[in-house]
C-alpha cells in the first residue's frame, strides 16, 4: 500500500478546514465573521496547494496503490481540486449575509469541498461515488439550514430523488463490478473481455451514468434542481449550481472516458439521448420562468445538455470539463451578482426617492426592503442598471456568457469549443441542434438582461442599497475572473487536458 | 503601420471606455466622437506604404499575427487589403457622423454617453469583422456587434422598440450560429483557421465545401439579408434610432456581403460554383420582392428597409456570379448601398422627429415647407434608385452585366426590372412625401439644424464622388478579385 | 485641341449645374447657366469650324478586371452638328426662361437643372464610352423628371413627371441589357472597339432589339411614346429643350452613331421601320384632334420622330440626322412661339386664341415659318428633310422601304391638314376671347430666340445642298439636297392636306374632325398601358406585400410562438408533487437502462 502524501495534501488542507470551522465556532460563539474568515483561509489555502500541485511537476502522484491506484493526481486532478477550493471560497464570500447559523454553513461547505478534491483524485469506482456522496450529502442540510418551509420542502425533495439517483448509479456500478470483476479504471479496461457478461456491463454503465447525470440534473433526472435551487438560501444555490455539477461532470468525465471498458457506442447513444433531452427541454422550460433563480436553474440544466453532447463524442472528456470550467466561472458570476443586487446591508437605504410619473408628490423615503434573500422575480429587478450600475454590468457580463456571447467571451469559447469538438467528430447535426439551442436560450438572457434596464416602478429608492463589503468584493473578483479567462482561455483548455 | 492597425480596433474600444466612465453625459459623448474621429485618422492611413502584394490571391497591405487559443486554432491575425480596406473607412465615417449627430441629439435626450459607448463597440466589432484574417476571431467579432446593437435598439428606439430588437438579436443569432458551425466545418476540415493559408491552397473536398458553403451561406444571408431570411430588418429599422439605422444598413449588413465573399466564396470555391445558381435565384427574387413591397409600402423608414433587401440582392446576384465584374459590382455596391442608404435614413429620421410621422398618407408638400430637405431627400432617393453618375448605379448596372456575362440572361432581365421597380416606388415615395400641396404633418417644421447638415453632406458628396470616379473603389480591390476568381474558376 | 473643346461641351454646363444647386439668387443663377451654356455653345461652333477628321480619346474610368469602363469624348461629324443643335436650342431655352419664369422663387435650381440636362445631352453626343453614354442618357431622364414636375400649380405635373421617367427607364432596361451584351462579347464599351467587333448575328439582333427598346424610350416610339404628351405639364421652355435637340432627340442619335451594328441586323431595322410607321400615323392623328396648342405641337414631335426612325429603318441615319437638325430648328420655333401666345392669352387652349396676326405679327411670322417647315413646304427646311427621307425609303424599295414610304406619304397630308389648321385657328380670323382682343408681344428675352430660331428653321433646308455638311451628316445622306420628280407626291398630299383644313375652316367647323374622341385620346393607349401594365404591377405589389408580412414572417414569428408554447406546455409537466418527482427519476433511470438493454439486443 504506497500512499504520496503530497498528492492528498489538498484533501487534508480540505478536511482540516472543515475542523477548524467547528473549533472557531466553538471558540468564538456567535462571532460569524471569524468563523467564515477561518473558512475562508482554508479553502483559499486548499485552493494554493492544490494549484501549486498543479504547477509542481508533469509526472502524476498516486496514493493507496495495490495492483492499481485509487487516488492519482496528475496536472487535470490538481485543478480541479483548485476549481473546487475556489469555488467553496467565493461561495463563502457570498455567504456574509445568509440568515442560516454560520457554524453549521461553513463547515457543511468545507466538508462538501473536501468531497470535490478527493473526487478530483478519484481513480476508482468506489471512490468516486463515496466522494460524490461526501461532496452532495452535506448540500441537503445545507439547503434546509434557513428553517424556512420553502427551503425545507427543497431540502426534502433534494433528498428523496437524489436518493433514488444514487441507488441507480451504484447498481450501475455493482453491475460493473459484477461483469469486469474490477473497479479501477485502468484495470476495468483490461478485464473487460468476457463477451457473454456484455449486456451486464452494458446496462450497468448506462444505469451509472444515469445515476451520475441526476448531479448535473441532466433530464430526466433533473426535476429537482428548479425548486430546490429556488428554495435553498442564494449562497446554497450558487454552490449547488457550480460546485456540485462540476462534481457531476467530473464523475461522468471520469466514467465514461475512463472507466467504460467498451468501444463507446452503448454509452454515447445513451449520452447523446441525455444531452438532447437536457438542452432541449432546459432551454423551452426555462423560457417560461418568471423567478431569477429558477430561471438561472432551467438555464443550468440546458448548459448541462450542452455538456454532454460534448461528452458522447471520442476525446469529448476534455471539451466538456472545460466547458464546465467556464460555465462554473459565469454561473457563479450570475449567482454573485444576483447576491449583490438582493440581499442589502444592514438598514442605511438611500433616502432619494424617484418622483412617481405624472408629477405627483415625492412619496417618503422608502424603509430598506426587508431582508429577503431569494432571487426574487425578474421584474423585482427593474432600474437595477441605473440604481447599482456596477452590480448590473456583473450580471449582464454573466448573462452574455452563459448565452455564449461578448462581453462573456469565456462563454463564447465554451461554445465554440463544444460546437468544435462536435463538428470534428462528424457529428455536425449534433452541433446544429446544440448551436440551435443557443438561440433559444439567449431568448431567456436577453429578456432577464432587459429587466435590469427597465424603469423602476416610482417611489422605490433610485440608489440601490450597498451591500456587505465581503459580497460585493467577492462579486467584483469572481466578475473579473469571469472577464479575464475570457481572454485568456488557453490556460484552462490546457489544464483541461494536461494528464 | 500594423500599429496603426491594432489602433484601429483599439481606439474605438478605449473611447468607449471613457464615455462610460466620464461621469458628465456632456464630456461623454465629446470623449466618445473624438475616438470616432481618430479611429477614422486612423482607418485612412491604412492606405500608406503597402507592403507589396505577394501571394495572387489574398495579400494583406498590413497584417499582424499573434497566437491567442490554439485549443481552438485562434489566431490574433488582422489585416486589411484592398477588399476590406473601403469597408473599414466607410465604418469609421458613419460612426463619426452618428457620434457627431449624437453629440447634439439623443432619442429621449436620455444618457447619450451610453449610446456613444455603444456606437463605438459595434464600430470595434464591424471593423473588426473586416479587418480578421481568422476564422474564429472574424466570429469573434461578429458575435461583439450583436448585443450593443440590440441594446441601441431596446435602449433609443421607437415604441415597439422592444419586440423588434428581439426579433433582431434572435434572428442574427440564429444566423451567427449556423454561421459558427460552417466556420468549424472549414476549420476542422483543413486543420487551419487562417484566411490567408485557406485562400491560397483549399484543401477541403467537395463534400465538406458543400456542406460548409450551405452553412456559410445561410449564416451570412441572414445577416445579408438574402430574402427570404430578411424579415427581421424591416422591423428593426422602423423601431431604431436614427443613428441606429445608420449603422445597420449604412455597415452592419456589409458583414453578412463581406463574408460570404471573402469566407465564402474564399476557403469555399467549389461549394460556392456548386451552390451558385440557387443564390442567384434569391438574389433575383429578393431584388423582386424588396421592390414590389416597396411598392406597395406605407412607411417611410420601413420603404426604405424593404428598398435595402432589394439593393443587397443585387450585391448577392454579382456575388453569386462569381466573375470579377460580379464581384467589383458587388463591393462597389456595397459601399453605395451604405453611403446612400446611411443618408436616406438620416433624412428619414429628421423627416419623422419632425413631422412625428413617417406615414406617406400624412406627409406630403414637403419641399413647399422644407425646400432643403425635400431637396436631399430627392437627391437620396435618385441615388438609391441607382441612377448612372451616382454610387449606386455601379454596382447594380455591373451586377446585370455580369449575369449577362455568367449566362443567366433571365437573372439578368429579372434584375434589371428590379431596377426599373426601384425607380418606381422611389419616385412614388418622392410624389407622396415631396409633391403636392403641403400636408398638415409638414407645416412648421423646425428648420435644419447645422449639426445635421454636417452629418449629411459628407455622404452626398460621397455618393456623387463614387458616380464619377468609380476607381476610388474599385482600383484597391481589383487585384484581390482576380485572386478571388483565380479560386473559383480553378477548374 | 478637338477634345479638350469636346470635353468642354458637356463640363461646362454640369460645372454650372453643380455650383448652380447651390445658389439661391435668381440674378446670379441666370448668368451662371447661360455663361455655361454660351461657352458650351462657343465650344461647339469652334469645333465644327476646326473639326477635320474623327478623333476619339479618354481614360480608364472603372476597373472590372475583365471589364473595363472608360470615360472620353469621341468626335466625328454627326457629333460636331448635334453638340451646335444642343447648344443652340439649350441657350435660346435659358435665355427665354430668365423672363418666362420671371416670377417663380425656384427659378434658381431650374436654372441648374436645365445646366444639367444640358450637360447630361452633350455627354451623349460626345461619350466615346457605352457607359458613359448611358450616365448621359439616364441623367436626362431625371432632369427632365424635375423639370416637368417644375410647376407646382399643376396638379398633374407631378404624375406627368413620373410617367416620363417611369416610361423612359422602363425602356432603359432594354438599353442597359444591350449594352452589357455588346460589351461582355467585345470586353469593351468603347464604342470605337464595339464597333469593330465582329458579332454573331444571334448577338447583333439581340443587342440591337435591347437597344431599340431604349431607344423607343427615349424618342417616343410606339408603343413608349405615351409620356410625351403629358410632358407638356412642364413650363414651355423645357417642352422645347425635350422635344427639339434633347432628350428626344438622343435615342435617334445614339442609333445614328451605333448604325455600322443595325446595318448588320435585318431584323432590328424591320421592327424599327414598323414601329416608324406606327408612330408618325399615331402622332399625326393624334395631332389632328388636340385642342391645346402644346399638345398639337406634342403628337407633331411624335410624328416627326416617327420620320427619323423611318429613314433609320431605311438605312439613311445621315438623312435621319438632317430631319433631326431640321426638327430641332423649327419645334423649338414653334414651342417657343406657343408660349408667347400662351403667356399673351394666359391659356394653352385653341379656343380661346384667334386673330393674333395683328397683336404679335413678330410671332405671327415665326410661327408661319415654323408651321410651313412641318408641312414640309417648300422652301423651308423641313420640306428639305422630308424630301430626302421619302427618297431614301422608295430608294430602299423593300418591304420596309414601301411601308415607310406609304405612310410616311399619309403622314405630310395629316401634318398639313393639322399645321394649316392650327395656324388659321390662332392667328387668323377674329379673336375669339377678351384675352386674345388684349393680346400682345413678350418682352425682347422672350421675342428675341425666337426670330433667331426662325433663321435655321426657314433656311437650314438649303445647307443640304452643300457637299461639305452633307457629308458631316454621315453615311446614307446621298438623298439629301437631291430634289426628284418624286417630290410631287407628297408635295401635292401637302397641300391637300391644307385645303381641305382651310376649307373646314372657312365652313366655322375646323375644330371638329371625325371620330374626335378617339384621335384626342390618341386611341386610348394609356387606358391600355394602365390596364396591362401599371395595374397589374401594383395589384401585385400589394399582393407580395401581404405575403411576405404573412407567409414569410409568420413562419419566423410562428416558430417563436410555437418555441414559447412548447415551453409552457413542459413547464406545466414540471410542477409536480415530491412523490411524482422522485417517480419520474426512477423512471428515467429504468427507461434508461431498458433503452440500453435494447440496443444491446438490436446489435
Amino acid at each position: 500500500m504506497r500512499i504520496d502524501h503530497v498528492a492528498l495534501l489538498p484533501g487534508y488542507a480540505a478536511a482540516t478546514t472543515a475542523v477548524l470551522v467547528l473549533v472557531l465556532d466553538l471558540l468564538f460563539p456567535g462571532r460569524r465573521g471569524v468563523v467564515l474568515a477561518g473558512a475562508a483561509v482554508g479553502a483559499a489555502a486548499t485552493a494554493a496547494l492544490a494549484f501549486g500541485l498543479a504547477l509542481s511537476g508533469d509526472e502524476a502522484r498516486f496514493a493507496f496503490c495495490g495492483s492499481a491506484c485509487s487516488f492519482t493526481v496528475d496536472g487535470r486532478a490538481a485543478a480541479l481540486m483548485g476549481v473546487f477550493a475556489l469555488v467553496t471560497l467565493g461561495v463563502l464570500g457570498l455567504s456574509a449575509t445568509t440568515r442560516a447559523p454560520m457554524g453549521e454553513h461553513c463547515f457543511l461547505l468545507a466538508c462538501s469541498m473536501t468531497g470535490g478534491v478527493v473526487l478530483a483524485g478519484a481513480a476508482d469506482l468506489i471512490t468516486l461515488i463515496v466522494a460524490l456522496e461526501t461532496l452532495t450529502l452535506p448540500l441537503y442540510v445545507l439547503v434546509g439550514l434557513r428553517r424556512t418551509l420553502v427551503s425545507a420542502d427543497a431540502a426534502v425533495t433534494f433528498l428523496v430523488v437524489s436518493v433514488v439517483a444514487t441507488a441507480v448509479s451504484l447498481l450501475g456500478a455493482g453491475l460493473l463490478y459484477a461483469s469486469t470483476g474490477a473497479v479501477h479504471f485502468g484495470q476495468m479496461n483490461a478485464a473487460a473481455k468476457d463477451p457473454s457478461l456484455r449486456p451486464l456491463a452494458v446496462v450497468g454503465c448506462v444505469l451509472l451514468l444515469g445515476g451520475l447525470g441526476f448531479k448535473v440534473a441532466a433530464v430526466p433526472l433533473h426535476a429537482w434542481a428548479p425548486p430546490t435551487y429556488d428554495g435553498a438560501p442564494l449562497p446554497v444555490a450558487a454552490y449547488l449550481s457550480t460546485a456540485s455539477k462540476l462534481g457531476g461532470v467530473v464523475a461522468l468525465v471520469y466514467v465514461s472516458v475512463e472507466a467504460v471498458p467498451f468501444e463507446h457506442d452503448v454509452a454515447v447513444a445513451a449520452l447523446v439521448v441525455l444531452a438532447l433531452l437536457t438542452m432541449t427541454v432546459g432551454n423551452l422550460v426555462a423560457l417560461r420562468q418568471r423567478r431569477m433563480v429558477r430561471l438561472l436553474a432551467w438555464s443550468s440544466i440546458a448548459q448541462a445538455g450542452y455538456i454532454l453532447a460534448a461528452l458522447a463524442v471520442p476525446d469529448g472528456g476534455a471539451t466538456a470539463l472545460t466547458y464546465a470550467v467556464f460555465f462554473v466561472a459565469l454561473e457563479l458570476a450570475a449567482f454573485a451578482a444576483v447576491v449583490a443586487l438582493r440581499t442589502p446591508a444592514p438598514v442605511e437605504a438611500d433616502a432619494r426617492v424617484l418622483v412617481p410619473a405624472g408629477g405627483a408628490p415625492a412619496v417618503p423615503a422608502a424603509p430598506a426592503p426587508q431582508v429577503i434573500d431569494d432571487g426574487g422575480t425578474l421584474a423585482d429587478y427593474a432600474g437595477a442598471a441605473r440604481g447599482a450600475p456596477w452590480r448590473s454590468a456583473a450580471l449582464v457580463l454573466a448573462l452574455a456568457g452563459l448565452a455564449g456571447l461578448p462581453p462573456g467571451i469565456a462563454g463564447l469559447f465554451a461554445k465554440v469549443a463544444v460546437v468544435r469538438s462536435l463538428v470534428d467528430s462528424d457529428a455536425t447535426w449534433l452541433a446544429v441542434i446544440v448551436a440551435l439551442n443557443a438561440v433559444v436560450g439567449l431568448a431567456y438572457y436577453v429578456r432577464a438582461g432587459a429587466g435590469l434596464f427597465a424603469p423602476a416602478e416610482p417611489g422605490t429608492p433610485v440608489r440601490w442599497p450597498r451591500p456587505h463589503w465581503t459580497i460585493a468584493v467577492t462579486t467584483a473578483l469572481i466578475a473579473l475572473v469571469a472577464l479575464v479567462i475570457g481572454f485568456a482561455p488557453q490556460i484552462v483548455f490546457d489544464a483541461a487536458a494536461a494528464r | 503601420m500594423n500599429a496603426v492597425l491594432v489602433a484601429v480596433l483599439v481606439i474605438p474600444a478605449l473611447g468607449a471606455l471613457a464615455s462610460v466612465v466620464i461621469r458628465s453625459d456632456r464630456a461623454g459623448r465629446v470623449a466618445g466622437t473624438v475616438a470616432a474621429a481618430l479611429s477614422l485618422v486612423a482607418a485612412a492611413l491604412l492606405a500608406v506604404d503597402r507592403a507589396p502584394a505577394t501571394g495572387d490571391r489574398l495579400s494583406p497591405w498590413h497584417q499582424v499575427d499573434v497566437a491567442w487559443v490554439p485549443a481552438v486554432q485562434l489566431r490574433f491575425h488582422v489585416g486589411v487589403d484592398g477588399v476590406s480596406y473601403p469597408l473599414v473607412v466607410l465604418t469609421a465615417l458613419l460612426t463619426l457622423l452618428c457620434c457627431l449627430y449624437s453629440l447634439w441629439q439623443v432619442p429621449g435626450e436620455r444618457n447619450g454617453r451610453q449610446l456613444v459607448a455603444l456606437l463605438l463597440v459595434v464600430e470595434v466589432g464591424i471593423v473588426g469583422v473586416f479587418l480578421a484574417l481568422d476564422l474564429i476571431l472574424f466570429f469573434v467579432f461578429f458575435e461583439l456587434v450583436l448585443l450593443p446593437m440590440y441594446a441601441i435598439i431596446a435602449g433609443w428606439g421607437g415604441p415597439e422598440r422592444r419586440a423588434a430588437a428581439r426579433k433582431f438579436v434572435l434572428y442574427t443569432l440564429f444566423g451567427s450560429v449556423i454561421l459558427l458551425v460552417g466556420l468549424l466545418v472549414v476549420v476542422t476540415g483543413a486543420n487551419t483557421a487562417d484566411l490567408v493559408t485557406l485562400t491560397e491552397s483549399s484543401t477541403l473536398g467537395a463534400n465538406a465545401q458543400r456542406i460548409a458553403f450551405v452553412l456559410l451561406a445561410v449564416g451570412f444571408a441572414v445577416k445579408s439579408p438574402l430574402w427570404p431570411l430578411h424579415t427581421w430588418l424591416p422591423d428593426a429599422h422602423t423601431e431604431a434610432p436614427t443613428v441606429g439605422s445608420v449603422i445597420l444598413a449604412g455597415v452592419l449588413l456589409k458583414m453578412g456581403t463581406y463574408g460570404l465573399l471573402r469566407i465564402g466564396v474564399g476557403v469555399a470555391p467549389d461549394g460556392a460554383r456548386w451552390a451558385s445558381p440557387v443564390l442567384a435565384g434569391l438574389a433575383v427574387a429578393a431584388i423582386l420582392v424588396g421592390g414590389l413591397v416597396c411598392l406597395a409600402q406605407t412607411e417611410l423608414k420601413r420603404l426604405i428597409a424593404y428598398s435595402s433587401v432589394g439593393h443587397m440582392g443585387f450585391v448577392l446576384l454579382g456575388i453569386a456570379t462569381l466573375t470579377t465584374t460580379g464581384f467589383q459590382a458587388a463591393l462597389i455596391g456595397n459601399l453605395a448601398h451604405g453611403v446612400i442608404t446611411g443618408l436616406l435614413f438620416f433624412l428619414a429620421g429628421a423627416i419623422k422627429d419632425r413631422a412625428h410621422t413617417g406615414d406617406l398618407g400624412q406627409l406630403g408638400g414637403l419641399r413647399e415647407t422644407a425646400p432643403v430637405l425635400a431637396g436631399l431627400l430627392g437627391f437620396a432617393a435618385i441615388a438609391s434608385l441607382g441612377l448612372p453618375g451616382l454610387a449606386g448605379f455601379w454596382g447594380e448596372a455591373f451586377a446585370v452585366v455580369a449575369a449577362v456575362q455568367r449566362g443567366w440572361p433571365v437573372a439578368a432581365v429579372l434584375a434589371a426590372l428590379g431596377g426599373a421597380l426601384a425607380a418606381a416606388y422611389f419616385l412614388r415615395l418622392l410624389r407622396r412625401a415631396t409633391h403636392g400641396s403641403a400636408a398638415p404633418a409638414v407645416v412648421g417644421l423646425s428648420p435644419l439644424r447645422r449639426y445635421e447638415l454636417a452629418a449629411w453632406v459628407p455622404l452626398v458628396l460621397l455618393a456623387i464622388a463614387l458616380g464619377l470616379v468609380p476607381a476610388l473603389a474599385l482600383t484597391p480591390s481589383a487585384h484581390p478579385v482576380r485572386g478571388l476568381t483565380a479560386v473559383t474558376h480553378a477548374d | 485641341m478637338n477634345v479638350a473643346l469636346a470635353a468642354a461641351m458637356p463640363l461646362a454646363p454640369l460645372a454650372a449645374a453643380l455650383v448652380g444647386f447651390l445658389l439661391r439668387s435668381r440674378r446670379s443663377a441666370a448668368a451662371l447657366a447661360i455663361t455655361a451654356t454660351s461657352a458650351a455653345l462657343l465650344a461647339a461652333v469652334i469645333l465644327a469650324l476646326r473639326f477635320d477628321k474623327p478623333v476619339s480619346d479618354g481614360y480608364r474610368a472603372a476597373d472590372f478586371v475583365d471589364l473595363t469602363v472608360e470615360f472620353g469624348v469621341r468626335v466625328n461629324g454627326p457629333t460636331t452638328l448635334m453638340a451646335l443643335a444642343v447648344g443652340a436650342v439649350a441657350l435660346a431655352v435659358q435665355v427665354y426662361s430668365v423672363t418666362y419664369l420671371r416670377d417663380d422663387d425656384r427659378y434658381a435650381p431650374y436654372a441648374a437643372q436645365v445646366s444639367l440636362f444640358t450637360a447630361a445631352m452633350m455627354t451623349v453626343v460626345v461619350a466615346s464610352d457605352l457607359v458613359q453614354l448611358l450616365i448621359g442618357w439616364e441623367v436626362m431622364g431625371i432632369c427632365s423628371y424635375l423639370l416637368i414636375g417644375h410647376d407646382r400649380r399643376l396638379p398633374e405635373a407631378p404624375r406627368a413627371a413620373v410617367k416620363a421617367f417611369l416610361v423612359t427607364r422602363v425602356g432603359d432596361v432594354g438599353f442597359l441589357l444591350g449594352i452589357a451584351v455588346l460589351g461582355y462579347h467585345a470586353g469593351t464599351f468603347r464604342i470605337d472597339d464595339v464597333l469593330a467587333h465582329d458579332y454573331t448575328g444571334a448577338q447583333l439582333t439581340a443587342a440591337c432589339l435591347l437597344l431599340l427598346a431604349g431607344v423607343a424610350g427615349k424618342s417616343a416610339q410606339f408603343p413608349l411614346h405615351t409620356w410625351l404628351p403629358d410632358a407638356m405639364a412642364g413650363p414651355t421652355p423645357i417642352s422645347a429643350l425635350i422635344h427639339a435637340a434633347t432628350m428626344v432627340a438622343a435615342g435617334v442619335y445614339v442609333v445614328t452613331q451605333l448604325f455600322p451594328l443595325f446595318a448588320q441586323a435585318p431584323a432590328a431595322l424591320t421592327v424599327l421601320a414598323v414601329m416608324a410607321a406606327i408612330t408618325m400615323l399615331l402622332g399625326a392623328l393624334a395631332a389632328m384632334a388636340q385642342a391645346d396648342i402644346k399638345r398639337v405641337l406634342a403628337w407633331s414631335t411624335v410624328s416627326q420622330l416617327g420620320y427619323m426612325t423611318g429613314a433609320l429603318a431605311v438605312k439613311a441615319p445621315g438623312t435621319a440626322m438632317f430631319h433631326l437638325l431640321t426638327h430641332a430648328a423649327f419645334k423649338a420655333l414653334l414651342f417657343l412661339a406657343a408660349g408667347a401666345v400662351i403667356h399673351a392669352v394666359g391659356s394653352n387652349l385653341i379656343s380661346v386664341t384667334g386673330g393674333l396676326r395683328r397683336s404679335m405679327p413678330a410671332t405671327f411670322a415665326a410661327t408661319t415659318i415654323g408651321l410651313a417647315a412641318l408641312a414640309g413646304l417648300p422652301p423651308f427646311s423641313g420640306f428639305w428633310s422630308k424630301e430626302a427621307i421619302l427618297a431614301a425609303a422608295m430608294d430602299e424599295g423593300t418591304g420596309p422601304g414601301w411601308l415607310v414610304y406609304v405612310a410616311g406619304a399619309a403622314t405630310v397630308a395629316l401634318t398639313g391638314w393639322y399645321a394649316t389648321s392650327l395656324w388659321l385657328q390662332v392667328f387668323l380670323g377674329r379673336p375669339r376671347s377678351p384675352a386674345a382682343d388684349h393680346a400682345h408681344e413678350p418682352g425682347p428675352a422672350m421675342r428675341y430666340p425666337v426670330l433667331l430660331l426662325a433663321v435655321p428653321a426657314a433656311l437650314l433646308g438649303f445647307a443640304g445642298l452643300a457637299g461639305g455638311f452633307v457629308d458631316r451628316l454621315g453615311p446614307g445622306a446621298e438623298e439629301v439636297g437631291h430634289l426628284s420628280a418624286a417630290l410631287v407626291v407628297p408635295l401635292g398630299l401637302a397641300l391637300a392636306g391644307a385645303a381641305v383644313a382651310w376649307v373646314m375652316w372657312r365652313r366655322g367647323r375646323a375644330a371638329d374632325v371625325p371620330a374626335r374622341a378617339l384621335l384626342a385620346d390618341a386611341f386610348h393607349l394609356d387606358a391600355v398601358q394602365a390596364a396591362v401594365v401599371s395595374r397589374p404591377v401594383s395589384a401585385l405589389a400589394g399582393a407580395v406585400r401581404r405575403a411576405d408580412e404573412t407567409a414569410v414572417d409568420g413562419a419566423v414569428l410562428g416558430t417563436g410562438a410555437a418555441a414559447l408554447r412548447s415551453g409552457t406546455v413542459l413547464a406545466g409537466a414540471h410542477r409536480a408533487a415530491l412523490p411524482r418527482a422522485a417517480g419520474a427519476a426512477l423512471g428515467g433511470a429504468l427507461l434508461l437502462g431498458l433503452a440500453a438493454i435494447l440496443l444491446e439486443w438490436v446489435r
